[in-house]
């Protein structure tokens, strides 16, 4: 395989750890994350409810809920480090105008009261010192650069006037509005139709081509993945578990989560056959974990599972995963046959709709 | 910050090997282990229980559990709900310690003298009013009457209103119904119409508890409605018509139980009401007969020898009663609504 | 599976629902027609909006229909029916819904959760039946029977999931309407559901319309596909002649943006998008047609002879 293009780290977690405090007990979401985001890369971060995913990228804009905190470990971004970030002054730094977000839900992320131009507007004001008129022209240039049509018209609009994709378009010109450096999409398009899906997604990577924008998408939804990710990480109960290039997770997957993750899809699974399930739930983060989190639903897992936490074995520069099956030790074991099916289909090509 | 005490059961723990324990205990999880210290052995594969991973204990949260919590947590809250409780057992228990007084006698003294407007000393707390009757006891007995009074019409306003409140936001066809209803009821002035039936009926303790409930229903009926609507279409009261359940069921089980916050804060506020009600109407003189004690009459009264500083005694004492049991009330009304919205649990 | 020899359970003819008021009526479902054969899975997909879920909430008779008919077991059962008639449609029709954590009834326990429905159909039932009945429920979706004492709030979503599954079944339904049952769930749970819906319809001979968004999960456990599109059905047809031969324009458009979990597919794919203006209605008005066997399209004139040249030519327009 080629070298990864993508070489240039711009920003830098260490250690980090992340706890809440939810009616008198210590939960811990992130347990422990380090990894490197590099300038102009998409980056996928994949992980179930509950693994941390969202709240790992909430530490870099400073949208912790207030009873949440960082335990340890630092965030290092344009010379600053981000964990030392308390007040509302010091996150204006860099929120908005240097790490953007792009939310889940259009319905809730804009204000049903103000105009969409009116919105849009504000971000881009709140970091720029311009005209009105100037403030206004550059809002309505955005409007139509995110693929709203007749943006002079709209920008007049309420938001329940435009359609879901319209509104995601809306909110992502919104965090567009101060060029970021680092977008952040928190699952973008599950509260949309598979048609719309594509569009946006296509949207922000014309974005992203133009602006030379560095990507973070959060998702669930391994199709998203493979549509737009060059790097993907694995999360699993606040731990990244895999980490490597998209080809590399999904053709050559180490870790038993991701294996599981992967065939227990319904597009792998044939008719008439059980799919390959997961059993059990994810763990409970009140508890301290030992050993591999992933262990007690793993129906493989080995004894050193359940007692020591595996470090980060490498499969190849840009590939690592945190599995002790990848331990010389370790018993040989071959992935699903589902994932098996994942390179059928594509070497068979003529079935097209998977 | 306190940690996790209580460990739900999981798979870990229901391990056999007890060296595999003492194993997990040497490892630090917090570190990257270092895979040249781990024993060649560990890499055999492990018993394996699937059921197990049902079990792992998702969450032991409990509603009325995170409720008291949340509303213990308040120190406020907690002194008015004893200082609340204090006044209501004194309330009842009065008149059965010794040495109390007979709220009814005129006392007089050895010479036969009445002993009117006798400031208070060791043997009148509150000491007595123009008639010679002691304050004390008539305190605590205008606040039984008056307690009563209120939590009769809370309770009525209660039954009448969520049933009425029900049926309305329920029945689709019967809202346009009950809103004209509801608008014919709710442009009468309450305080006129409570002063005109008072006059008519003569003023008794019940007519005065009948006059209060005639009319507060309706409020709480409109507050019921509203809800009943929000969460009328939710998926689970979909569910249940599937499974055939009849609207009462549904309302009973399924509703109501979610409105427990605004019933008790709309009942704790009822009392209040009721009372300040009785208060204003005996100030215009439509009130409970003078020979009932109730706040409202000795407010009055109290009123009456307002200006004469050394008799002001006589309304202070009734005041204070009153805006202490209004404030307490209010106060722990709205502070138990907020604990038993759940979003208010973290 | 060859559908002419099986029976018919459901039947829907010219089927329309139409909500808001007289002066102003939204038609959210016109002329749909489909059956629905015992013993199978039938898939009902649309984006949001299109109408399924009014659909399979007409057909369980929570929404009122304004025209046509819908026939279980030979009777109709819209519109004004006798108790008897509604009594047995409860037992029989069942209904498992989408959001597992909107779906159940936080302030009681499992127990009276699950068996809410046998206290309505069967209300002289003991209770030391009812409480094995419950036990037989949730053993049967993969539950311990010692969660019936606890609420819900202590389940995961997957779990409440199959509280509600094993809600519909406790009633012992021949037929059961899964509306978008894991939209909601996390992808690691989802095939967990899936096969637990799988393995009860083979022990119990159930029958399920399987209303989705989602086409590559219906392709895996449905067989025969309707697509919905602003309360029309536009096409109809068995699982693989629907994904090898799409007729119409908009399921084209729908299989094209199914998302593929493999990155060198999914990077070279070609989308395609529906426009509703290629259809010319004014003068040729659209009808419901059935263009190969069992392969019904909503078409006009002009558009069900270019489709049949198609398959003659076996030219179809396959995006990559």
């Amino acid at each position: 395989m080629n070298e990864y293009k993508y070489t240039e780290p711009i920003l830098t977690v260490k250690d980090l750890v992340v706890k809440f405090n939810l009616r008198g007990q210590v939960l811990t979401a992130v347990r422990g994350i380090s990894m490197e985001l590099f300038k102009g890369e998409s980056l996928a971060i994949v992980g179930e409810s509950g693994s941390g995913k969202s709240v790992f990228t909430k530490t870099f804009i400073g949208l912790l809920d207030n009873n949440g905190w960082i335990a340890n470990g630092s965030i290092e971004y344009g010379g600053y480090d981000l964990t030392d970030f308390k007040t509302e002054r010091d996150w204006l730094k860099v929120r908005g105008k240097r790490i953007a977000m792009v939310f889940q839900d259009p319905m809730t992320s804009l204000n049903p009261l103000k105009t969409v131009g009116k919105q849009v507007q504000e971000a881009f004001t709140l970091h720029n010192k311009v005209s009105r008129e100037e403030a206004k022209r550059r809002t309505v240039e955005l409007l139509g650069d995110v693929g709203i049509p007749e943006p002079e018209r709209r920008y007049k609009q309420y938001p329940h006037e435009f359609s879901g994709g319209m509104r995601q378009r809306v909110v992502i010109a919104i965090a567009m509005a101060c060029v970021p450096e680092i977008l952040i999409c928190d699952e973008p398009t599950t509260a949309l139709d598979v048609t719309i899906q594509a569009q946006i997604l296509d949207l922000i990577k014309r974005l992203q081509a133009r602006y030379g924008l560095t990507v973070v998408y959060i998702t669930h939804d391994l199709g998203v993945v493979a549509n737009v990710a060059d790097r993907i990480a694995v999360m699993y109960a606040g731990d990244i578990v895999e980490i490597g290039r998209s080809e590399e997770v999904f053709y050559d997957p180490r870790h038993p989560y991701t294996w599981a993750l992967l065939s227990s899809l319904p597009q792998l699974g044939v008719k008439g056959e059980d799919l390959l399930a997961i059993q059990g739930t994810p763990p409970n983060l009140f508890q301290e974990i030992k050993g591999d989190a992933f262990a007690p639903r793993n129906p493989q897992a080995l004894k050193v599972d359940f007692v020591a936490r595996p470090p980060y074995f490498e499969v190849t520069p840009t590939h690592k995963a945190r599995t002790w099956l990848l331990d010389p030790r370790a018993p040989h074991l071959a992935p699903p046959i589902h994932i098996e099916n994942l390179r059928t289909l594509r070497r068979g090509g003529v079935d097209r709709a998977k | 910050m306190k940690t996790d005490n209580q460990t739900p059961r999981t798979s870990f723990f229901r391990f056999k090997d007890y060296k595999l324990q003492k194993m997990q205990k040497a490892f630090n999880d917090a570190e990257q282990t270092d895979p040249a210290s781990v024993a060649d052995d560990l890499f055999d594969f492990a018993d394996h229980d699937l059921l197990d991973a049902e079990r792992i204990g998702y969450s032991n949260y409990s509603y009325w559990r995170s409720t008291f919590q949340v509303f213990f947590r308040k120190k406020v809250s907690v002194f008015l709900l004893g200082f609340l409780i204090t006044l209501l057992a004194f309330t009842i228990v009065q008149p059965l310690l010794p040495n109390q007084k007979d709220p009814y006698r005129v006392y007089n003294n050895e010479a036969g003298a009445t002993l009117m407007n006798v400031q208070p000393n060791a043997e009148f707390w509150f000491g007595t009013n123009n008639i010679g009757q002691d304050i004390w006891s008539r305190i605590w007995s205008g606040t039984r009457t008056s307690l009563f009074i209120g939590l009769c019409v809370a309770l009525s306003n209660n039954i009448i209103g969520i049933i009425l409140g029900s049926i309305w936001g329920y029945a689709r066809k019967w809202d346009k119904l009950f809103t004209e209803v509801y608008n014919l009821f709710d442009n009468i002035p309450y305080t006129v119409l409570r002063m005109l039936l008072m006059y008519i009926m003569r003023p008794s303790l019940k007519t005065m508890i009948f006059v209060m409930c005639l009319t507060g229903w309706i409020g709480m009926s409109k507050y019921i409605r509203n809800l009943i609507l929000i969460y009328r279409d939710r998926e689970f009261n979909l569910a249940s018509r599937c499974l055939g359940t009849p609207p009462q069921r549904i309302i009973i089980k399924n509703i109501l139980p979610q409105l427990i916050s605004v019933i008790m804060l709309q009942t704790a506020l009822a009392i209040p009401e009721a009372i300040g009600s009785e208060v204003f109407l005996t100030y215009i003189g439509l009130g409970l007969p003078v020979s009932i004690p109730s706040l409202g009459n000795l407010i009055n009264e109290g009123r009456r020898v307002m200006l004469v500083a050394s008799q002001r005694y006589q309304l202070l004492y009734p005041v204070l009663v009153v805006s202490a049991i209004t404030i307490s009330f209010y106060a722990l009304g709205n502070a138990f609504a907020d604990a038993s919205d759940p979003r208010n649990h973290r | 599976m060859p559908s002419d020899k099986q029976d018919v359970l459901l039947q829907v003819r010219d089927l329309e629902v139409r909500f808001g008021t007289k002066r102003r009526p939204f038609i959210a479902v016109q002329g749909v027609n489909f059956d629905i054969y015992k013993g199978e899975t039938f898939g009902l997909v649309g984006e949001s909006g299109s109408g399924k879920t009014t659909i399979g909430r007409a057909i369980i008779r929570i929404n009122p229909t304004s025209a046509g008919d819908i026939i279980f077991k030979g009777e109709k059962i819209n519109g004004p029916i006798s108790k008897e008639l509604d009594r047995k449609v409860t037992q029989q029709i069942q209904m498992i819904f989408q959001d597992p954590m909107a779906s159940l009834n936080e302030r009681a326990k499992v127990d009276y959760i699950v068996s809410e429905g046998l206290m309505n159909v069967a209300k002289d039932m003991p209770r030391q039946e009812r409480e094995k009945s419950v036990a037989e429920a949730l053993a049967d979706v993969g539950l311990l029977p010692e969660f019936a004492s606890r609420f819900p709030h202590e389940f995961s979503g997957g779990q409440r999931q199959r509280i509600g599954i094993a809600r519909s079944l406790i009633m012992e339904p021949e037929f059961i309407i899964a509306d978008e049952p894991i939209s909601a769930l996390d992808v690691s749970i989802r095939a967990q559901v899936l096969n637990l819906l799988s393995h009860l319809q083979r022990k119990k001979g159930l029958t399920y319309l399987f209303i989705a968004h989602d086409l590559s999960v219906m392709r895996f456990i449905c067989d025969r596909i309707a697509v919905i599109h602003k309360g029309q059905i536009v096409e109809l047809s068995e699982t693989e002649q629907l994904f090898a031969n799409p007729l119409h324009p908009y399921t084209q458009a729908l299989l094209s943006a199914i998302p593929l979990p493999d990155p060198l597919l999914e990077r070279n794919k070609e989308l395609m998008i529906y426009d509703p203006a290629c259809h010319d209605y004014t003068t040729d008005k659209p009808t419901w047609q059935e263009i190969e066997p069992n392969h019904f399209v909503l078409a006009n004139r002009q558009e069900r002879d270019s489709y049949l040249h198609r398959i003659a030519t076996c030219d179809w327009p396959l995006p990559k």
